[in-house]
Parts: C-alpha cells; structure tokens; sequence
C-alpha cells in the first residue's frame, strides 16, 4: 500500500532528526502519538503535534510515560497505528508495559532518543546504553525488533520501516536512537506519497464464532483484530491460548512462549538490515551503530590511510542481532573493534558470535559525547596487531579516560 | 453468574448501546464465560492502567463506549484517573471498592475480620466521589454490589453520559482469579445494611467514616465538554480549514492479495 | 564577569543557600528564586532546627531548587519527590519534611502520589510552584496549562482544562492549602511558617512567572510584566471553597488561605493502630 499523501510532507527540508522521526511517523500513516516531554526526544513529539490536526491524526500529552505507552497500546487495540516518544527515565518507566504489549503482540512503535544514564544522568547529551534494556527490559522472556538509525534522513526512514515490521510481526518496534542523531539537523529529502511503501493493517475479517486472536498463520503470526467490531475480545496479559483466554490447569503452560521468540527468530533474515563495505577482504571490522557508526568511519578512514584492512559493518538492525553475519566474519578476521556509548553491551553480544575466533576490543565511551575517531583508529590497530586468537573483550583505553585517570585533568582546562 | 456481572449486564441492556460497541478494560481478571455474557470486547491490562489505556481506544475509535473497571483502591492508576477527569475523557469508570471499609469492618462486624489481615488498616481511605469530582468528573455515584437495581441504573445513565463518570461500587473480598464473582457475602451484608442513600449530596460530604453510616446514591452529574469537543473546537478556531476534524485513527485494512 | 561566589561580601541567608552553587540557573524574571528565598525566610521566622528540616525536590527548573538551599537537599527522579520524602518522613518522624518542586513533576507525573500522600496526611509541606508550562523541556504544555493557552506540544492552543491544585489537594485530604503568587511574598512565609507548624499534609501553590516559555509563547511580556499581572489580577479571599479556584487564562488568581483543619496524621494513625493491636507496652 501506498502512503497517504495528506500525510506525507514532500520536500527537502533541513532539519533534526526527531522532526524527522515525527514526520516520518506521520507519513508511515500512524494517527496516535501518547508521549510526555522528555529530553531529548520532545522535538519529535512537538513536531507531530503541529502537523497532527492537519493530516487527521492526534497527538495527546499524557500525565506520564506510564499512561503515553498504556493509552498506545490501547490505541492499537482500537485499529490504530501508534507511537510512543521517550528518552532515559521515561524508557525505564514504560518497560512493564512494554512486555504486556509483546505479549498481546501488539504492534507500535517506540521513538527512544538515548541520552546518557542512569537516573537523570545527562538529559542534554548523547549515549548509546539503553541497548541491552530494549531487549531485556520487561520481565519475562519476549522478542522485540530494535533499529538504530544514525542520521536525520535514516530517522524519517526507519521510522516508516520501523512501523511497517511493527504491522507484519505484531510486535513492539523500537527506533533506539540517541541524542547526537535527534538533535543533529542535516538535509532529509522526504518523497512523494506514492514513493513511500506501507503496510496496511492485517484485519481479521472473517466471522466472529471462528476468530482466534492469538492463532497464528503460516508466518507464525496471528491476524489483528480491533475492538468493536463485534469479536467479543478477550485480551489478557495473562498466560493464553490461541483464543486469548488464560491457560487452565491442564493445559500446556509456557508454551504460548515458544512462538513469541520463534516469530522474529525464525524471521530473521527478511528483518535484519545490515550495512556492509569492504568485509570481504579484512582483517578487522569494526562494528557499530547509531551515531558512532558515523564517527566510524573517520577512524576506519585513518586507519586505512595507515594500510590496514578494515571492514565497516553497520547494524542496523540491532535486535534481533545478526549471529550468523558475525559468526561468519570471526572465521576469517584476526578481530572486531566496537565503539559503543556505554561500558560494553553489544561487544558482549559479538563475542558470543565469535565464540574464541577472534578478539573484540570494545571502545567504550561514558556518555555525553562521542568517540575521538582517533581511539577507533588506535583500537583498530591494536587489533590488527594482535595474533588471531580469543582473549576475550580487550577494552581499549580511551585518550580522555587516559587523561583523566592518569594525567591531571582539571575542569578549567 | 455473579450479581456484579448481571448488574452490568443490566446497566448495558437499558442504556441500549450495542454491547458490540463496548469495550471493558480492567486490571481485575473476567471469566471468559462473563465476557461471552455481556458480549462485549474485553481487555485484562497491566496493574493500574485500565483508564490510560481506555484513553487509548476511546481517542482511536470515538465510537466506542468503553467502560475501565478498577480495583485496588485505584493505588496505582489514581493518576490516570485524575487526569482523565480534568481532560473529561468519555470513559465510564467503575471503581470496586474492596479494601477501605474494613477498618469498620474490623471494629463493628468481628465475625468478618478473621479472613482478613490487619495489614493497612490504619490509613484512610479516600473519598472517591469527592476526589473525581474535584478533577472534573461529569458523574459520580456510589452504591454497594447488593444494590444492584440502582447500581445498573447508574451505569445505564453513566453510560449515556458524555464526560468522565465515576461509580465507586463497595463490594469487600475480591479474590483475584475469580474477580467480582466471588463476595463476602457476609460482609456485603453489612454494608448493605449499614448504608443510607442520600441522593445529590455535596461530594465533599461523602466520606466514609466509621461512626456513620455510608453515605451511597448519586452525587454529582454536570455537562462539560468531552476532550474531543474541546479538541475539535480549539483547532476549529485556530486552523479554519487547514484542520481536518478528529473523527478516530483506525487504520487502513490489509486488502485482498497485499 | 564577577559572580557571587568571588564576591567577599556578607549575604543575609548565607546560612540558608548554598552560596558556592551560585549564581543560580533560572532565567531573568523568573519566580522561582523568589519562592526559594521566601522559604529561607520563612525557614528562618520558623525558628526551626535547621539540622532537623531535608529539602526534596523532583525534576524540572522547581526540581533544582534543592540543590541551592544549605539543608539536607535531594534532587530525586521526574515525579518522585513526594514518596522519596514519604520514606525520609518514616524513616525519621521527628524530621521536618519539605518537598518543593514544580506542577509537572507533582500533578503530572506525581499526581498519583500526591493525592496518596495527602490521603495518607504524610506530615510534610509541599511548595508546588505553578508556572503553567513545562519549562525545562522547553515550554511543554502541563496539567496546569489554561485552556486555550500556548505551548510547544499545544501549538494551536491548550485542549486540556488545567486542574485546580487546591481543590484536587483539599478533596484527598490535605490539612493546609494555600495560594499566593511570587508577588505575595510576605504572606507566602508565613503560609510556609504556619505550614511548618502544621502535622499533616500541607500544600501551598505558588503561581510564578516563566519569562523565557509562558510568557514568551503567549505573548504576555516578560517577569515584571507577569508581576504586574499579578498585582492588578489577584484577588485575596481566605476560606474560599476550593471548587471555585480554577485558574482561567489571563485571568483572576484567587489567593490565599483556604483550608486549615485537623486530621490525624498517618504516623499518628500509625501508632494508634500499633498500640490497639499490640498494647501499650509495645509503643514506639
């Protein structure tokens, strides 16, 4: 299905990347954003207010993110394409929820601009160390699929993307952006109407007595129903069966599990995105994502200009994560280099991959700002230099930890 | 089938709104069985968050009449409740009450008292009439689960009712898996009994203390703008015609062979 | 540019703020410093021990307020000011409680422990200034936004009607609430004296200017423009019945005092409770 074109604000334009996030969502054809102002992913939901009224659509400022992500999923419940908009403590806040909506398999979306942690931490600047809690966050073993975009232009995209996973496999989609992407302003170049792919909502449509919400088709994924359409739903966070109604004694328990993972496992492949140069012929490939993908690719630029071979490989998809892409890269390069806004997250993930192949030095990077391309350079070298086996995560010690730890840092200079 | 079920049912049947139209969210657990009944659509949500997410289907298909059934004394969805009041969101809420009489319970019906834990007793309950009111409830009511004619009599005119109501309904021992089915029945009784309905009262007067008697009826009823009203009205006058009116946000369906 | 802090000069709160944190991050004309040093007045006419007084306060420009009075502070997370300091209140009943922080982090986020809290009659004082908007965010709009008034995520008007803070206050069982704005400042000590003094839960709003948000995106001038506002438009009405103090934009701020009764504070509850069960031997 095309793209509304009341919808679709087509022009190039120069602006952030949570204006595009929000036009974005707009153009994917959602009509219901529920968020509460939250820095630095208020722009987003500012910008979806002011073209809301004009394209049908709502935006409704809720008390909190407990009420923004809980009216959501009420919102898709009803038949709409929904959103939710936070950044740090409001991501924390929405988690139970979030799980309640990956066991109901509802589809939305959910724009989270990081920003550095924990608690109030840096609301202002920028990190990268929501990943693993946007996989793991809510009780309980779930599936989500989690994208992370790294420039104003990727953020109107992949928020179209992200919207159209969130229709085909039922389930919570993450856009894990962060604040470095959210307020950068570039160019975004947003097409017409009939250039833009959606997917429609897989409505149930046949009669009442046979409708089982939760009974899955071929793709191991259930049709959607709405309410008031005479189905007579019975939707509960409760253990169910196919009809939707809490697991009895006798009945088999957990097992209801099984396709919840299998669904995006078993899917893998047609939902990773991937962004590969030069990985044929490498022996280091540094992987990243976000905002530091792009200051990748100035420290792999150095590095090449010392000769050597250095593979990039962007995950775009970070959830579910590429195993096999990287299992089949640590056969045949000495190591992985990871930047990463945080202490280690991903890396851990890559060295499970490697399973002893290859080293993975992670650079890490507190928060608040980004990598010096220069550590990546020096990271890289330092793994081109080591022989080809597994000693585990070598963190790479940053020129600013460097200087801090050792030197005589002061806040004057 | 529980008196609460059949009282709803009741309040449904006379409002005349196709139960097809009407969605139950609730944090209290249904049986199926009840649902089939009543016919109509039913979400069990997370603790607490029945009215935000009635605010979500409400606002996406203003068609719909939904009806958030709380329980725990709103403890964790108080907020929800209050800011659904000042936007007067057109839902109908309907707060089972089963936790803050016991004190008196505890001191003039000991026979009730052993099946539950002196735990809490102490704090004092709010007055959820007043307190919907304050925040800008279009109707509020309270009736115990014996009173069933006028409790479904409530729900029938809350139903009908544009704006947030509120009916606050005593109904004591609320185990959890059964849900409303299964009541003290002794100690309904003595609620039953130890109430006097005082019509149209002054919310603020409506506060259950234990050395007087329980004060039920219908208290406040009003007209206010629903939020959708003030919605379309504001926009209306700012925008002109650049606004298109809010009128629901169901999506496209999937067609045949895409 | 000299500030405060290289100024060798005496301060009359010296004692009172913490003077090494200064100069302070609230924009021109806002009144949210005025509402700190009226505290710290009023801290002062209390004749209270200072040792024994926390100050908590949750996010937002309020939400910095702890971080520059000199007593025990805590800048707590969005919306939990209220049951961080239910918990200090517990843990040591003999500590006065003050939790001051903005009408986001209290009627949004926190709403729900608020109307808990003042259920519960937590001994406490909650200063809740008002500034109509979210101004940390950049000029939200808040629960407290008058219909039809500006802001960022309302940019075609306010749709929402505001709370009335006292009201929704007196109907969950606050024992003292009153309204003053950033003009009333004597009058505002001593709602916090009698506050103070006061066992139970006890709320007073204090309507301030927001130059930079409020006031800029709706045109209303900047703080003294709001101040003169406030002169001509406040009208002082002590004992009015809460129901009719709604906030209209642009319009009468009704101030004052209007409710101060007795009911028993949840630690004596508590302890009622404890001594009925457990006998008089058990106490304390």
């Amino acid at each position: 299905m095309k793209a509304d074109p009341k919808s679709v604000l087509t022009g190039v334009y120069y602006i952030d990347g949570d204006v595009a996030a929000g036009w974005g969502a707009l153009a994917a054809g959602c009509k219901f954003i529920a968020g509460y102002p939250i820095t630095p992913s208020t722009e987003a939901a500012e910008a979806f207010a002011r073209v809301a009224p004009k394209a049908g659509a709502i935006f409704i400022q809720m008390e909190d993110e407990l009420a923004s992500i809980a009216a959501v999923l009420g919102a898709a419940w009803g038949g709409a394409k929904a959103m939710t908009i936070t950044s740090g403590p409001g991501y924390s806040l929405m988690m139970e929820t979030i799980g309640y909506g990956a066991m109901l398999e509802t589809p939305f979306v959910l724009l989270n601009v990081q920003r550095g942690g924990p608690s109030t931490g840096v609301p202002t600047k920028t990190g990268q160390a929501d990943m693993m809690q946007s996989r793991w966050g809510s009780h309980g073993d779930y599936e989500i699929i989690a994208i992370s975009p790294d420039s104003p232009q990727e953020m109107f995209d992949y928020t179209i993307k992200a919207f159209n996973l969130a229709e085909k496999y039922r389930c919570p989609v993450m856009i894990m952006a962060d604040e470095c992407v959210g307020h950068m302003t570039e160019k975004v170049v947003i097409p017409a109407a009939d250039e833009i792919e959606i997917e429609p909502r897989n409505f149930y449509k046949g009669s009442a007595e046979e409708y089982l919400p939760f009974k899955p088709g071929s793709d191991l994924i259930p049709q959607i129903a709405k309410a008031g359409d005479g189905l007579n739903l019975f939707i509960s966070g409760l253990a169910h069966n196919e009809k939707g109604y809490p697991v009895k004694k006798d009945e088999p328990r957990g097992i209801y599990l099984k396709r919840l993972i299998d669904k995006i496992q078993k899917n893998k492949d047609k939902i990773i995105e991937l962004k590969e140069e030069e990985t044929e012929n490498c022996e280091v490939v540094v992987v990243s994502y976000g905002i530091s993908s792009r200051v990748a690719i100035k420290g792999i630029d150095m590095a090449r200009e010392k000769g050597i071979k250095v593979g990039n490989l962007r995950l775009v998809t970070v959830w579910p994560f590429p195993d096999e892409k990287i299992r089949e890269l640590a056969n045949r390069v000495k190591a992985f280099v990871v930047p990463e806004i945080n202490y280690g997250q991903i890396v851990f993930e890559i060295e499970r991959c490697c399973d002893g192949k290859a080293n993975v030095v992670l650079v890490p990077h507190g928060g608040a700002g980004v990598h010096n391309p220069q550590d990546i350079c020096d990271a890289i070298e330092l793994g081109a230099q080591k022989e080809k086996k597994s000693e585990g995560i070598i963190e790479f010690k940053t020129r600013l930890e460097k200087l801090v730890f050792e030197g005589n840092w002061s806040a004057k200079e | 089938m529980s008196t609460f079920i059949e009282t709803l049912a009741n309040g449904i049947k006379e409002s005349g709104i196709n139960p097809q139209k009407i969605s139950i969210t609730s944090d209290i657990p249904f049986r199926p069985e009840d649902i089939k009944y009543l016919g109509v659509d039913y979400f069990h949500t997370n603790r607490g968050r029945a009215v935000a997410f009635g605010t979500g289907l409400k606002l996406t298909n203003p068609s719909l009449k939904v009806i958030p059934i709380i329980g725990d004394l709103i403890t964790l969805g108080g907020n929800h409740l209050v800011h659904a009041g000042r936007r007067n969101m057109e839902l109908t809420v309907i707060c089972i009450n089963s936790f803050i009489y016991r004190e008196i319970a505890h001191k003039s019906a000991p026979e009730t008292t052993t099946k539950f834990s002196a735990y809490s007793t102490f704090e004092e309950p709010f007055n959820i009439p007043h307190l919907a009111n304050s925040c800008g409830a279009v109707y509020t009511a309270r009736w115990t689960a014996l009173h069933t004619d006028e409790l479904a009599k409530s729900i029938t005119e809350a139903l009908q009712k544009n704006g947030l109501s509120v009916i606050e309904v005593l109904a004591p021992g609320l185990n959890y898996y059964q849900g409303i089915d299964k009541i003290e029945s002794s100690l309904l009784n003595f609620y039953y009994e130890n109430s006097e309905i005082k019509e149209g009262i002054e919310p603020r007067e409506t506060e259950i203390r234990n050395d007087q008697k329980i004060i039920i009826g219908r208290f406040t009823t009003l007209e206010r703008p629903t939020y959708l009203d003030t919605y379309n009205a504001q926009l209306t006058r700012v925008l002109g015609d650049k606004f298109i009116p809010y009128s629901g946000a169901v999506a496209e369906p999937k067609k045949e062979g895409e | 540019m000299e500030t405060l802090t290289t100024r060798n000069t005496y301060h009359p709160m010296e004692n009172l703020l913490r003077m090494d944190r200064l100069p302070h991050i609230w924009c021109p004309g806002c009144g949210i410093g005025i509402a700190v040093t009226t505290l710290a007045a009023a801290l002062d006419k209390a004749q209270v021990d200072l040792n024994n007084v926390c100050i908590v306060s949750g996010i937002g420009c309020t939400g910095r307020v702890a971080g520059y009075v000199k007593l025990d502070s805590f800048h707590t997370t969005h919306g939990r000011a209220i049951p961080f300091a239910t918990g200090i209140k517990l843990a040591n009943p003999n500590l006065k409680v003050i939790v001051f922080s903005g009408d986001g982090d209290l009627l949004a986020i926190g709403g729900n422990h608020f109307i808990h809290a003042a259920r519960r009659n937590i001994d406490m004082v909650v200063i809740c200034v008002n500034n109509f908007i979210y101004a940390m965010t950049g000029g939200q709009v808040a629960p407290t936004t008058p219909l039809t008034a500006y802001a960022t995520t309302s940019p075609y008007g306010c749709v929402e009607p505001p709370f009335n803070i006292p009201y929704i206050a007196d109907s969950a069982g606050a024992v003292y609430v009153a309204r003053w704005t950033a003009l009333h400042v004597r009058r505002l000590a001593t709602s916090i004296v009698e506050a103070l003094h006061k066992t139970g839960f006890s709320l007073i709003e204090v309507i301030s200017p927001c130059a930079q948000y409020y006031s800029r995106i709706n045109r209303l001038g900047d703080g003294i423009d709001m101040m003169r506002f406030y002169h001509t438009n406040a009208e002082i009405r002590h004992g009015e019945n809460t129901k009719n103090l709604d906030i209209p934009f642009q319009s009468n701020i009704i101030c004052g005092k209007f409710v101060d009764r007795e009911r028993p504070s949840y630690t004596e509850r508590y302890n009622k409770w404890r001594t009925q069960i457990k006998g008089e031997d058990n106490e304390g």
